[in-house]
């Protein structure tokens, strides 16, 4: 059986188009399509609302870089410094265009590496992060105020991510479960689950500058918005538990409802894996 | 002048059926569907290959209010009014396009009664060649209003999120708005994270939805015609989900978790006031205004069981509104607030329902496994939901007048939470 296809062919979308009057609407027709009317449209912007002059993929709407060939995507991810992220066959076609697109319309988000992160943070935000991981004897201020030591402190964050990388790499690797599975609509904590989450809670009593995100997560059944609801439902009687190891603070609580599972498919096999909660430390 | 003989070319029918029509044994009551016959447009210059006549059938067929035929012939000003009283045809549809200049184009639209044999409107038009996509589809609306004197929901616009599988295995998700009828997409939001729950602010001139991109469920608000950055709400403590948009289009319900507790919440875009719409222990979301926006409906698991309420916002009073099936989800109301489209359990099964509020009458409108996510169309004639084919999402088109169901699909990946705008007035 065929069926309707949303075709993908780009064609200019018109603006909303004000009037009832069936010959009036033919003269809007015009109007549209005539740039001047963006001043307008423009000028019906509330105050709350920022216009810019390019978005937020640079100067491309989302379409417009779609139509690009791979050599100006790859020219523009060159310019943006991303380099790194263009992957080649033996013969130099691109193999990632997707991750390109991505890349270049989430471009300010992209840092690789712990130190190039570091290093793009603003001093106040650099001491903010070097609090937070419990290095505060490490921050030394100028008479003004200001950072003196930036250099050192984002040796001292790196090493000490490192560290926490390594600790948490070990944890991992004593067999630890880093995910807790929940039956259907259900937050309950069983005993199985209660024995791993005090694994984690020593393990954190441990190492006081680790810091753990929970991710809550549920199977496709039932609607989106109420899953995202249960997600946070399972994670938060994770922390609960924590809780009781007074570590509430370095906790945080995240869901994904629905739109991240683990395995694909309609069947219980797959729902089981789905309904849980993931331990992700940083 | 000749009288061309006509013949009603049924194939054109059948074959849309197969195009459009979903084998569902609910019963199509194709009888009841006006039957009428659109004639392809005469054109006069050259053409820009834009079928408006078929624009036009599809979407009243789409309907299933109509049941429009083309014809072999084209139809001028000479109408043998006596063939199509035989043909049982109802009503006749003619057109001219006449082009102008390289871009600008005059069209003609004609409506004859078949058997008054009177003429029920004319009009001429200017278009330009960008346009005539969207012309057709205001044809479709007039066209639908002078036969039935009701409006059509056919020049507005749906917004979908789609999904696709990157060739590395990531994932990118595009919130998109598209013509009614699934034409013209537009990608408006692109992100390697989920994106859900696009919502068209009753102007048309907003989306809300919920972006994962700073890894958490936040609540953005964009402009889709103009490039603007998208604006957060303000960041909430715990999930910010579920934008609904308040009619007068100066709030948005959303629901936040505050300490872990979800609830509804109406936030003031201009004073940036945040109020409490729902006050429970449990798990309260999925809000939707009724059209006066004087009451929400909600989706509440307070008492065990996932199920249907209504608030009056008034009175403060909660009643609920679903009491068959252990499971119901996501309401929203038709625009003549007498009816919610919602998701309902069936054994194992999620199935779009309309329940009639006054009632309490539940119909189920599959016979899907995940139907999610519904909406009606502006004038109320039909729902908008998403649904699995062979494990892939896709939207579908249910009407109300015949229960016949039109698919929107992706070549390639999935699309998912269809809402569809308002009229554009």
């Amino acid at each position: 059986m065929s069926k309707k296809i949303l075709l993908l062919s780009s064609v200019i979308f018109l603006s909303s188009c004000a009037s009832n009057n069936i010959s009036e609407l033919g003269d809007k027709f015009l109007d549209l399509i005539n740039p001047s009317n963006n001043a307008t449209e423009v000028a019906m912007l509330s105050g709350e609302e920022t216009l810019v002059a390019m978005g937020e993929t640079g100067g491309f709407t989302i379409d417009e870089l779609e139509e690009l060939s791979n050599d100006e995507l790859i020219a523009i991810v060159r310019e943006k410094g991303l380099e790194d992220l263009i992957l080649l066959d033996e013969d130099g076609n691109l193999l990632n265009r997707d991750q390109l697109i991505n890349a270049i319309v989430e471009s300010a988000a992209l840092l690789e590496s712990k130190s190039e992160e570091l290093e793009s943070m603003s001093d106040d935000e650099l001491i903010e992060v070097a609090v937070t991981k419990g290095l505060s004897d490490q921050i030394e201020l100028d008479d003004d105020g200001n950072l003196a030591n930036r250099d050192e402190l984002i040796d001292a964050l790196v090493e000490s991510a490192a560290a926490i990388e390594a600790a948490i790499s070990e944890f991992s690797n004593n067999a630890n479960s880093f995910t807790l599975y929940f039956a259907y609509d259900d937050t309950e904590i069983d005993e199985v689950a209660t024995r791993i989450i005090i694994q984690h809670a020593n393990f954190m009593q441990e190492n006081p500058s680790v810091n753990l995100r929970l991710e809550g997560h549920a199977d496709e059944r039932g609607t989106r918005e109420y899953n995202l609801a249960l997600g946070e439902n399972r994670a938060l009687s994770v922390k609960e538990v924590l809780g009781l190891y007074n570590l509430d603070d370095r906790i945080i609580v995240v869901s994904y409802g629905e739109e991240v599972p683990i395995l694909t498919g309609s069947n219980e096999e797959a729902w089981e894996k789905n309904r849980r909660v993931e331990f992700s430390y940083y | 002048m000749k009288i061309l003989k006509f013949f009603v070319t049924l194939s054109i029918f059948v074959s849309l059926s197969a195009s459009a029509l979903l084998e569902v044994n609910i019963i199509k009551s194709r009888e009841a569907a006006f039957p009428i016959v659109i004639a392809p447009f005469e054109i006069v210059g050259n053409s820009n290959n834009v079928d408006i006549a078929k624009i036009i059938r599809d979407n009243l067929n789409r309907s299933g209010q109509f049941n429009a035929l083309s014809t072999q012939a084209l139809i001028t000003n000479q109408i043998d009014f006596s063939f199509w009283q035989e043909h049982k045809k109802d009503a006749v549809v003619f057109g001219k396009i006449e082009q102008v200049s390289s871009k600008v184009y005059n069209v003609y639209i004609y409506i004859y009664d078949v058997f008054s044999e009177k003429s029920l409107y004319q009009k001429k038009i200017q278009v330009h060649n960008s346009g005539f996509r969207r012309i057709a589809h205001f044809l479709s609306d007039k066209i639908y209003y002078v036969l039935l004197g009701q409006k059509g929901s056919f020049d507005t616009r749906l917004s979908y999120v789609t999904v696709s599988e990157n060739s590395n295995g990531g994932k990118t998700y595009k919130l998109q708005i598209s013509d009614s009828d699934g034409f013209n997409p537009q990608t408006v939001v692109r992100s390697s994270n989920p994106i859900l729950s696009p919502a068209w602010s009753k102007d048309q001139k907003k989306l809300a939805y919920v972006s994962f991109k700073n890894n958490r469920s936040e609540v953005f608000v964009m402009t889709p015609f103009i490039k603007t950055i998208p604006i957060k709400l303000p960041k909430f403590d715990g999930i910010a989900s579920s934008p609904t948009w308040h009619p007068d289009g100066n709030s948005i319900a959303l629901t936040i978790s505050k300490k872990g507790n979800k609830d509804i919440y109406l936030y003031d875009l201009n004073s940036e006031e945040l109020k409490r719409l729902t006050k429970n222990i449990s798990i309260d979301t999925e809000a939707s205004f009724s059209p006066d926006g004087n009451k929400i409906a909600f989706t509440s698991n307070r008492t065990g069981q996932v199920q249907v309420y209504i608030k009056d916002l008034k009175s403060e009073k909660i009643s609920r509104a679903t009491f068959e099936g252990r499971y119901n989800a996501k309401p929203v109301f038709s625009p003549d607030g007498k009816d919610l489209a919602l998701i309902h359990r069936v054994g194992k099964d999620y199935r779009l329902a309309l329940l009639d509020i006054a009632s309490r009458d539940l119909t189920v409108m599959t016979q899907n496994k995940s139907d999610e996510s519904p909406y009606f169309s502006p004038n109320g004639g039909m729902i908008i939901f998403s649904t699995n084919r062979e494990n892939k999402g896709i939207l579908s088109i249910i009407s109300l007048q015949n229960n016949q169901i039109v698919e929107l699909m992706q070549k390639e990946g999935e699309v998912r939470e269809p809402s569809w705008s308002n009229y554009s007035n």
